[in-house]
Order: C-alpha cells, then structure tokens, then sequence
C-alpha cells in the first residue's frame, strides 16, 4: 500500500493528473471524468478520505508485471534461456483457463517477458490437459503462471482435487505470480507441493482495515468500511476478508476492497472487473 | 492380467537396512485424508512397544536426495511421533512411470472426492504406454470401476479445451466432469450425427452455454437423458427430419425449452408413469416378503432373479449408475 496524502490535502487538478497517470493502461480507461463520478459517489464530507484510498492504491502496470515475470523465472534453480543449459525438462502452464482472464492471458504475459514468444519455444508451453502426457519426473520442472493469490485457497483446493494427480513423476512445482498475500503464500508453501513465486507479497499492513495499517486512523477506516459495505454487503473488504487496495493493470483482484471495484446498483467502482 | 501387474517393482534383491527417519518422505499418492486417528493410535502404541518390525518399502530420488515412501506412510508417521531415529526399510528401484500410475489408481479408488478429468488423463497415458483399449482390463489394471473407466473414455473423446475447463481452479467456472458425460449420449448418437447442419463443437459450446447461462430451461446435466430419450423416440418412430429441424432450432433459440423436442405422436412418458405405478405396486408387495415364509416357493424367487436381471441390464442400456 502507497503512502496516501496528508488528511485534508487538496483534489487538485495536480493530484487528479498524478492518479490519472497512476492508473494509465488499466483495462478500462480511468479518465478524469470516472475519477470524478467515482468520487461523487462518496458523501462531499468524506471525498477526502476516498481520495486518500486512490492515493494509497498500489497499481501495478504492464510493465511492473513483465518485470514481475522476468524476476521469477531467473530465480528458478535449474532454469536457462538455452535448452543445452537447462536442468531437466521445463514446462509452463497456465493456472487458470478461462479466456481474457488471469492464467492464460497472463501465461502470454509471462512469455513476451521472458522473451519466449519465438516459435521453437512453443512446446514448453502447455495445458494442464497435457501435463500426465509430458511425463516430467522428479528432475523436471512446471511453472504454474497466474496474477494473483489473495487467500490461497483457490490453488489449495486445484492441487487437492486436479493438480497432484496430474504431476505423477513428482517434478519441481512452482506458482509464479505478480503478487500475493503472506497469508497466501504460507498456506499454499504448507498444503501443497507448489513452490510460490511472488513479486509482491502483502502483509497484514496492507490490509487497509487491520491494526497494523497506519496508513488510515480507525475513524477513517470506519467510514470506508461503510462505503464498502454499500458497494458489495457480502464482501465489503474484498473476498477472503483480505482488505487489499492492489490493482493489476489487467485486472483489479476481488480480494481488493469492494470500492474499487464493485459494480451494480448501489455502486460504480473505479476499477471494474468485467466488461 | 496386464503386463503391467506382472513387472517387478525391483531389480535388485531387496535387503532390509535402517536409515533415518528424517530422510524419508511420504509419497504424495498415498490417500492422506483417509488416515483416521484411532487405527494410527492403536499403531503407534504398538510401535513404542516393540519398534517398527515390517520394514517400509521405499526407493531412492536422487533429486530430492530422500527416500519416498512406497509403503508403510502409517508406520513412518508413527515413527516420527514417537521420535524414533531410524526405521527399517526396504529399498527398491524407483518405479517406471507405468508403474506408478498403476500405484496411484490402485490408491485413488479410495480417494472419490477427487475429481474425474485428472484420473481421465492419467488414463489416457496408460492407455498410450500399454496399448490396452478394453475398459475391462483397464479396470483390472486400475482397480477402478468399469462404468470409471468408460466415464473417463468418454471425457477424453472431448476436444482439449473442454478438458481444461474441467480443470479450471476457479470453482465458478470450472465445468463438472458430469456435463460432458451426460452430453456424452447426445453428442454421439448416430441420428443426431447423420443431420447435416450437426456440428459437434458447435452444439457442444451452445449447449455448455445454455447450461451455464440456465438458457432453454436447462436445468441440470440429467436433463440430457431426456434430451436423447425424444431424439430416440422419434428416430424410432420415423420422424428423423422432423426431430432434426426441431433440434437445430432448439439449439438457435434461447426461448425454446427442451419440451419443443418432444413430439407428442412418439411420446413415451405416459407409458413412463403406467410403469412407475406398476414398479411402485411391485415393490410394495416384495417389500412385504418374509424370505422364511416364502422359502420353498421356488418359481417365485426364479421370477424375482430373472426380473432382477432385467432391471439391471436395462438400467445399463439406459447408462445409469448402479451403486451396489
């Protein structure tokens, strides 16, 4: 979570240009006219508090997210560009499936930034379908590429039900992903057989509603809490209770609080999810 | 028997030796979730009295540098908990990739709450390793089902991306294993295959839409068996061209609902429920049976035997599950 301006600090046009420019190359265009509905609908006594939340949303663009990738991958013990200097066999695999979201968006993502997007290295890219077929053993190696784990509860229960039983031979078993929760990442490090990979990791500092967030006083939390709750009564601090203010460019993650991103009735968020 | 059973898991004489219990690992097949607590308790109560006197079967990973457990995951967990040093174990080679495919179904029976598609792939790679197509060696091989084994066929003849949805780690969008199985019936049948504008992706991808998006009142998986049933019921009757239109139009229409495929002039359901009625009259009456009382009525039981039988090969025709 970024540091957000001193309390009664002014909307200017300065401060709107700096979230404006923050928040460029999300999926849907943060305009200053988006910015300005999202702040109306906030009551005027309170507008300075939502603008504190944009000041402290820790955006992480195209960029940040390649840089994620290509950290990663160099981290992996065993793994090199040329396929002579590689230990073992290596395969890349996106988490999840679905089209435009997460995993195989972000398995594209992942290759452009490790600059594997070249014909030949098409085959270490793969399904989950395809993994029992490459029969990787224990001197092997799969990368699992995703965006985000907010509670891990998700990877938890795909290696329970899917995962394990795919990957027979035992091969080393990673989750690369551009951010995650400590939380998260102890979880799926003890209830599965995958090594996670993050780039950022939160703690319960950026949980906006914790203790341990100073970023905001308690009565200030309250109030969000409040808009949060109008924005999305089920979870208002974002699912898994997590109480993130991260955006993706590509996505803002639901465990992110409802503000940002909820989208109905009672609530425009700025950050939509889906189209 | 497949040539599979048939291979030693060891290719050097086995000589019982101890090695420490912290350098051996559990293999990630064992069914974990089914050790309950009282059995290892009784276990461990026993191994503090006289130590561990079966020796665990293990192999050797170079990789991992430890010594995976094959066999006795219950007596090393004890071990661990009474701080024992060392454990007795067999070494053996480690096992081929058949091998352990074979251990890990011979396991997964037990383990019902894992999910089909994953067993289906590891089918397929036996399968290409073995040649063997029958589901009834299969099963032998695996220990799994029969009606398991031709589940998992009938997933594998799906295109690859319909497999991954079926692994999707997301719940919400993961696609169960049972809707391609009970479209399974639709998607082969030969009458439905023979009209022209039929194109099995496409009405695969419009009826996993509908599905998902409760469109054309579709409801649940089973409501495919319905589906098939009026297809079949009109070929039988001779109304091809007329079931195929209506098809075609079912699948183009949201508004359509699975009834518009039903036509009344082969319409089978009131001959349906005069058969419920009567099975629910039949049941009672066998219900009320005192076996004692009827012990010597031999045609009865005959007749009760031949009925059973054909219950249940209809119940197969019709590709029920029969839970034993």
């Amino acid at each position: 979570m970024k540091a957000p301006r001193r309390p009664g600090f002014p909307i200017s046009a300065d401060r709107m240009n700096q979230w404006i420019g923050d928040f460029a190359g999300y999926r849907i265009n943060i305009s200053e006219g988006r910015v300005e509905r999202w702040l109306q609908g906030f009551r005027p006594r309170h507008r300075d508090i939502a603008a504190r939340v944009l000041d402290a949303v820790e955006f992480v663009s195209h960029e940040q997210i390649a840089a994620a990738y290509r950290t990663a991958l160099a981290r992996l013990p065993g793994w090199h560009l040329d396929a002579s200097r590689r230990a073992g066999k290596w395969r890349f695999v996106p988490f999840s499936v679905s089209a435009g979201e997460s995993g195989d968006s972000m398995l594209h993502a992942f290759r452009l930034a490790n600059r594997l997007n070249r014909r030949r290295y098409d085959p270490l890219f793969i399904g989950k379908r395809d993994l029992p077929g490459e029969q990787l053993t224990a001197d092997d190696s799969v990368v699992f590429v995703d965006d985000f784990a907010g509670t891990g509860k998700q990877a938890v229960d795909a290696w329970n039900e899917a995962l394990e039983e795919l990957l027979p031979g035992q091969p080393s078993a990673y989750l690369v992903l551009v951010a995650t929760s400590a939380q998260a990442r102890k979880r799926i490090s003890e209830e599965t057989g995958l090594t996670v990979v993050p780039q950022h990791v939160l703690g319960d500092s950026d949980n906006i509603f914790h203790d341990r967030c100073t970023r905001f006083s308690p009565q200030d939390k309250e109030t969000i809490r409040e808009y949060c709750r109008r924005a999305d009564q089920v979870n208002p601090a974002g699912y898994g209770q997590c109480g993130f203010v991260i955006v993706l460019s590509h996505n803002c993650p639901n465990n992110s609080i409802a503000i940002l991103h909820a989208f109905n009735d009672r609530w425009e968020g700025l950050f939509r999810r889906h189209d | 028997m497949s040539t599979v059973q048939k291979e030693p898991l060891a290719t050097h004489p086995v000589k019982p030796k101890l090695v420490a219990t912290n350098r051996l690992e559990p293999n990630p097949y064992n069914p974990r979730r089914l050790f309950d607590r009282e059995p290892l308790d009784v276990l461990r109560r026993s191994i503090k009295k006289v130590g561990v006197l079966v020796p665990l079967t293990v192999y050797w990973s170079s990789r991992k540098e430890k010594y995976v457990i094959l066999d006795g995951q219950r007596h090393w967990m004890c071990a661990q908990a009474l701080r024992l040093k060392q454990v007795p174990v067999n070494i053996i080679a480690e096992p081929s990739v058949v091998q352990n495919i074979v251990t890990m179904f011979q396991i997964h029976k037990l383990r019902e709450d894992w999910e089909l598609m994953p067993t289906a792939l590891t089918l397929e790679i036996l399968m290409h390793e073995t040649k063997e197509r029958s589901d009834t060696t299969l099963s032998e091989m695996t220990g799994l089902d029969v009606a398991v084994v031709t589940r998992c066929k009938k997933l594998l003849s799906y295109p690859k991306h319909y497999q991954e949805l079926m692994l999707d780690p997301n719940p919400d969008k993961r696609v169960k294993a049972d809707f391609f199985i009970e479209l399974y019936a639709v998607r082969n049948d030969r009458t439905v295959n023979s009209m022209k504008w039929f194109s099995k992706n496409r009405f695969t991808r419009t009826m996993l839409d509908k599905y998902r998006e409760r469109k054309s009142g579709l409801k649940a998986v089973t409501d495919f068996r319905l589906m098939k049933q009026y297809i079949g019921n009109a070929r039988k009757a001779g109304k091809a061209a007329l079931i195929s239109a209506r098809l075609k139009e079912y699948v183009e229409s949201d508004s359509l609902t699975l009834e518009y495929l039903n036509i009344p002039s082969v319409n089978v359901s009131a001959s349906a429920r005069r058969i419920s009625q009567a099975a629910d009259k039949l049941h009672g009456s066998i219900a009320a049976i005192n076996p004692e009382e009827y012990f010597g009525e031999e045609q009865m039981w005959k007749a009760l035997d031949q009925l059973r039988k054909l219950i249940q090969r209809k119940l197969e025709e019709a590709d029920r599950r029969i839970k034993g």
